[in-house]
């Protein structure tokens, strides 16, 4: 009985997630014309700019940088448009919060998967561009679900925090778009970290992002599996934030949220 | 019959903050400092309340807006966790507290269906399940592949209405949401919510529709400002709180199909002017002067005599009648019920009170009529502010009383002149 009782529980939690996620991406295309295509027109569109700058007018001569470039820029995207929306998850689902049974702690989860699904939409292209730049993909391309799955973790233990903190500092979300767009120029994105001068990767390496871009890099460009050692304090750190942030934001939850809101 | 809800003690804890409490981290840095972080204060939204349900048992929760009936119903749906006490509640929540969580205007029908169907805790298969029940019950065949901004707003709320009552829980909660939807679209609601308690499901309900709390529940807790002021049998607490909350709004059904028109010309609406079980009906009221005629102004010091014309539905214990006529700030100036009221003659009839001399200053009154239960715990009938009296008298002061009264002097009467009133004017008060 209480096996069963789980498994339903977990059933409707995928369930949830599932249309949760759903229905942010049918209202996102749902009446407009391009629909579906704006999954990658965005990245496209940084793309094209990024190529023109750094291929073009400050040439960077980096090897196969539209996959280069690409890879960074998904990955920063997914990460950026993750937590902006998971800022204004709680408190824009009010209602939602104060619905008995309703897990709260699934609004931060929806964001992070509802941008999975645009990543995911938009890495076939990724994939194309790396067939043009490479020629074809080594069996490392099967590590590539693990360095997903891990920055899902990360997004995720982030995400939570920021939700919980935005329900009682609503600036919260121009606090983030700061740092995240500070973020952006201090990840390897367009550039390659190899560029950063010796006395200054002590620090610049504390940037996790750095990791799990070089991670895909690896994988989609050299054909290399990710380094294992990066990949294995990259999982440690992602599970204790993920732990840190759940706890936070589950505590919060249930005492404050309903209050603050 | 099991157990299935235990509250225990409980409280919750609600802080009011500063009204310039920062709410964005720059203010609180920037201006106001931490401090004001800090609560102002703090008050019980609920505490001490106590009760348990069984299954098949429908509790009802009635009291003023703000009360606590819908913080006391989350708490038990868990949502908020409580400070003192303790729920408990063994299967599944169900909720019918805000309609239409989820739904957007861009999807279709089916779509918020199965949108609000699993945020109500279903899981997909069982909203696919469902889903021509739910669509037959909302009466939306047609319409549900269309966009739910084309539906009008009775559409969707039978469509919330419709997926709240198939999620199918071991106790369902209702806020208030009852009142969607048309007359028949009702019947329904209550139709299914009836066959659930019958198949052993538990509800709680709050509703200012105290008529159905009272004919639907088999325990009800009266709530005020957090606190349980009553709790047990329906008739008993509802007719408590219905004698209390006579001059509060009360939402209910007119029951009476008579509209009454008083001789001024004003309609009698049930909870507006209008109040009471209707066990027995006033139905109409006289304001007379002391020839028997009628009157709407009174010099102070004439007689008045009201008139009451009733009509005994049914038979109940010795009901009693009461007069109060009360000023238009809302200021009770005479009360005749509290030395005892007159008992009811015959089934129908009139009754009439004399008052031989209404000494009341000059103004607005108005004269409520009402007809109480033998302990004067509910009115059967009561019209509030119906019948306007003016009262006028010559030359005015502050007080209520305008009675026939005379000046009494000894020694000698002074007159001051102009020139002396202007003298002591100038005179230091206290020398």
């Amino acid at each position: 009985m209480a096996v069963l009782v789980r498994t339903r529980y977990l059933v409707y939690r995928r369930d949830l997630l599932m249309e949760l996620v759903l229905r942010d991406i049918k209202i996102r295309y749902k009446r407009s014309v391009l629909g579906l295509l704006w999954s990658f027109l965005n990245p496209l569109s940084q793309l094209l700019v990024l190529g023109f700058v750094f291929g073009v007018v400050l040439p960077l001569n980096i090897a196969n940088y539209p996959l280069f470039l690409f890879s960074g820029v998904l990955a920063w995207n997914w990460l950026s448009s993750s937590l902006v929306s998971a800022a204004t998850s709680v408190t824009d689902n009010r209602q939602l919060i104060r619905q008995p049974g309703f897990p709260a702690s699934m609004l931060p989860a929806v964001a992070v998967a509802t941008n999975l699904v645009h990543f995911l939409l938009a890495l076939p292209v990724l994939l194309i561009f790396g067939i043009l730049g490479t020629g074809g993909f080594t069996v490392a391309i099967a590590a590539l679900p693990v360095v997903i799955g891990l920055q899902f973790l990360f997004t995720l233990g982030i995400a939570y925090l920021v939700a919980a903190f935005h329900v009682t500092f609503r600036d919260t979300q121009y606090l983030l778009g700061l740092v995240l767009m500070l973020g952006f120029y201090l990840t390897p994105i367009f550039y390659d970290s190899a560029a950063v001068p010796a006395q200054y990767y002590g620090i610049y390496r504390l940037n996790p992002m750095l990791y799990l871009v070089n991670a895909y890099r690896a994988i989609l460009i050299r054909g290399e599996l990710p380094d294992g050692f990066d990949l294995l304090v990259l999982t440690l750190l992602s599970s204790v934030l993920l732990w840190v942030g759940h706890s936070v934001f589950v505590r919060r939850a249930s005492k404050r949220f309903v209050e603050e809101l | 019959m099991a157990k299935v809800i235990t509250v225990r003690g409980l409280g919750k804890e609600y802080r009011r903050y500063h009204s310039n409490r920062p709410i964005t981290l720059q203010e609180a840095v920037v201006r106001a400092g931490v401090r004001r972080m800090a609560s102002v204060e703090k008050f019980w939204a609920v505490r001490g309340v106590s009760f348990e349900a069984h299954q098949g048992q429908m509790i009802g929760m009635i009291g003023r807006n703000g009360a606590g009936k819908s913080t006391l119903l989350r708490l038990i749906g868990g949502v908020g966790s409580p400070d003192e006490g303790s729920v408990n509640v063994t299967g599944r929540i169900g909720a019918l507290l805000d309609l239409g969580i989820g739904f957007h205007p861009d999807l279709t029908g089916r779509e918020n269906v199965f949108v609000a169907g699993v945020i109500a805790g279903l899981t997909r298969r069982e909203v696919a399940q469902r889903l021509e029940a739910i669509v037959d019950f909302a009466e939306l065949e047609e319409a549900i592949d269309s966009p739910l901004r084309t539906y009008s707003s009775g559409m969707t709320l039978r469509l919330a209405f419709s997926v709240a009552v198939h999620t199918d829980p071991d106790v369902l909660l209702i806020d208030e949401v009852l009142a969607v939807g048309d007359v028949s679209f009702q019947q329904k609601c209550l139709q299914k919510i009836a066959n659930f308690k019958s198949q052993g499901g538990t509800v709680l309900l709050v509703s200012h529709d105290i008529e159905l709390v009272r004919r639907l529940c088999n325990e009800v807790l009266w709530l005020d400002a957090g606190k349980v002021v009553a709790q047990g049998s329906p008739e008993v607490v509802v007719g408590q709180y219905v004698a209390e909350m006579a001059q509060e709004t009360i939402r209910r059904t007119p029951r009476s199909a008579h509209v009454l028109h008083t001789p001024a010309g004003l309609e009698l609406r049930v909870n507006e002017n209008r109040f009471g079980s209707q066990e027995i009906e006033i139905v109409a009221v006289r304001l007379l002067d002391d020839r028997r005629l009628p009157v709407e102004t009174l010099d102070s010091g004439e007689a008045l005599r009201v008139e009451i014309d009733y009509l005994a539905r049914e038979a109940v214990p010795t009901p009693h009648f009461g007069v109060t006529i009360t000023r238009d700030d809302g200021l009770v100036c005479y009360d005749s019920t509290g030395r005892g009221g007159v008992g009811l003659a015959s089934k129908w009839g009139q009754i009439a009170l004399v008052i031989e001399r209404l000494d009341l200053n000059e103004g607005r009154y108005f004269v409520d009529v009402g007809v109480y239960s033998h302990d004067w715990a509910w009115a059967y009938d009561y019209h509030w502010h119906a019948y306007p009296l003016l009262i006028q008298a010559d030359g005015t002061g502050k007080g209520v009383l305008y009675t026939r009264h005379h000046w009494e002097t000894e020694g000698a009467a002074y007159v001051l002149d102009a020139e002396a009133r202007a003298e002591m004017a100038s005179r230091p008060e206290h020398s």
